[in-house]
């Protein structure tokens, strides 16, 4: 059990390796509610995030129509092919500006992620 | 709009800031806001800190005092012609094992975690 609740912990932390680097506190609800705007920030993170190894997806959530919140807006999540991209980029990443926002990395959950839980 | 060249603009990502060279101990991150708060790694690597300084420290490992020793055995010496049955050298055997356990428990928690130059992985059994 012990071992169950740390690996919980450290999953929380996202301190555990995985594909999928989520970046948080990287875009605003308000850029990503104008498509050229939103086209941009896919694009910067497809340059930014190729550059550590091949991605296998880049998903960033929208608000929805009405400007109502779902869950993780305002996060980036970038999927790697495998672990190496991913922790190269979560080292990267962690701590670099976008847009005059100091981003943080961290792993997330693959089965979250492909679930397309992005609550985490 | 692929038509009429992309447009020129610049990426949000501000330049990637130099590192600074001097590097933390690996149970300081928790303070950086990273990784590691798994208390279980962080206790390998502050042993993993305190072993590495015995070794380089060139202090002698084995402190009993004389005294409280049994008698010397007969010495055995390798074929450099050191000798190897000494509380010194099983003392820095001991430690060495032992530092390099904790060095490939780290790596399997953490691939990301880079050993110290000198670390050789474990040969496996044939």
């Amino acid at each position: 059990q012990q071992q169950v609740a740390l690996q919980r912990l450290v999953f929380q932390a996202g301190a555990m390796p995985t594909k999928v680097v989520c970046l948080t506190q990287v875009v605003t609800a308000n850029e990503l509610r104008d498509n050229d705007e939103y086209e941009d920030i896919v694009e910067d993170m497809r340059g930014e995030g190729g550059k550590y190894g091949p991605l296998a997806s880049v998903v960033i959530p929208r608000p929805g129509p009405n400007g109502e919140l779902g869950p993780g807006v305002g996060k980036v999540f970038l999927e790697y092919s495998d672990l190496d991209g991913a922790s190269k980029a979560r080292a990267g990443l962690n701590g670099r500006k976008f847009g005059g926002n100091q981003v943080s990395a961290v792993f997330y959950p693959e089965n979250k992620f492909l679930q397309g839980d992005y609550d985490g | 709009d692929a038509g009429g060249g992309a447009r020129k603009r610049r990426s949000r990502w501000a330049d990637e800031e130099p590192k600074p060279v001097v590097q933390l101990p690996d149970f300081m991150k928790e303070f950086t806001g990273s990784m590691d708060l798994d208390p279980e790694v962080q206790a390998l690597n502050i042993r993993l800190l305190e072993i590495s300084r015995m070794l380089t420290s060139g202090l002698q490992l084995d402190d009993r005092p004389e005294g409280a020793r049994s008698p010397s055995p007969e010495p055995i010496y390798d074929n450099m012609g050191i000798r190897i049955n000494t509380r010194e050298f099983r003392a820095r055997e001991r430690l060495t094992t032992e530092r390099a356990d904790i060095i490939s428990q780290l790596i399997k928690r953490n691939p990301a975690f880079k050993p110290p130059p000198d670390y050789r992985p474990p040969k496996l059994q044939k």
